[in-house]
């Protein structure tokens, strides 16, 4: 398509993630409920993987820091204080790369 | 129990305790002799009944490993070929299982500690999916109704990184896994 910006997905990336999400919403329908984080994050953390070599600096700091501080397989049972502490601190360092970018 | 099992020797114990689910796997591909013995041993894993209602689809096709990784969110790895265990409800009802009864879905379980088994025999990798869209996978692998998809076994050679496995405090014994009664 002409005229449109480079994106920092391609459309098979994007569709990578579109079928995680929707097929996520289904199974999740069946399975616990600590697989509900453990998938937000998955995906997060593949759209990080798939937007880091072609976004700036900050962003592909953070997508390789902070989003992949949590384990890839933690869940809230294993020990819910110190994951909600981590998933805190998550949020934070997103905080403050929002903020960078859109509010200073 | 305290230093090495009395049976350290036993190559069938051997194997049940040193698999592992392989949850990164590398570029190789899987051979189809080695597919094919581990579909062979799936043959051999305990049905009830004897009825085997279980059916094997397998593939090693990269676009459609491509296509059921995408829709199967429990699946990590990057498989080189995928065995799916796929359970006949129409054959189920011919033996007067009723669609809502669990039954059938043990075999599935115990197809798939014997796929897995003799994967690991083989020195190939395995790791089990039952998180993915039955109905989007039924669709990719074209299957007939009243096939329905219930397990994903992975198979691949191990490869570097991937995440580490679920910890939940101390390994766990047989001990506390166990009650004997009189």
């Amino acid at each position: 398509m002409t005229g449109v910006p480079a994106g920092v997905l391609t459309e098979d990336e994007a569709l990578d993630l579109l079928a995680y999400l929707v097929t996520s919403a289904r199974t999740q329908v069946d399975e616990a409920a600590e697989y509900g984080p453990l998938r937000l994050l998955t995906a997060a953390r593949r759209l990080g993987e798939a937007i880091a070599a072609r976004s700036s600096d900050a962003t592909a700091e953070f997508v390789a820091g902070p989003l992949t501080a949590l384990p890839e397989l933690a869940v809230p049972q294993a020990g819910r204080a110190e994951y909600v502490a981590r998933l805190d601190g998550v949020c934070r360092d997103l905080a403050a790369l929002l903020t960078d970018r859109f509010a200073s | 129990m305290t230093g090495a099992p009395a049976d350290a020797d036993n190559p069938v114990l051997a194997a049940i305790r040193t698999r592992r689910v392989v949850r990164s796997m590398g570029d190789r591909r899987v051979s189809r002799a080695d597919l094919e013995t581990v579909l062979d041993a799936g043959r051999w894993a305990p049905s009830a009944g004897n009825r085997h209602l279980q059916r094997f689809v397998a593939t090693d096709h990269p676009g459609t490993l491509r296509v059921l990784r995408m829709v199967s969110p429990g699946m990590i790895a990057r498989p080189a070929a995928v065995i799916v265990i796929c359970t006949d409800w129409a054959l189920a009802a011919d033996f007067g299982f009723r669609p809502d009864v669990p039954g059938p879905w043990i075999d599935v379980g115990t197809a798939a500690a014997t796929l897995m088994l003799a994967a690991h025999a083989i020195g190939v990798g395995a790791g089990p999916v039952t998180s993915f869209s039955k109905a989007a996978v039924a669709t990719t692998l074209r299957l007939p109704d009243g096939l329905q998809p219930d397990m994903i076994i992975c198979l691949g050679y191990p490869a570097p990184g991937g995440p580490a496995p679920v910890r939940r405090g101390r390994r766990v014994t047989w001990q506390d896994l166990t009650v004997f009664v009189p």
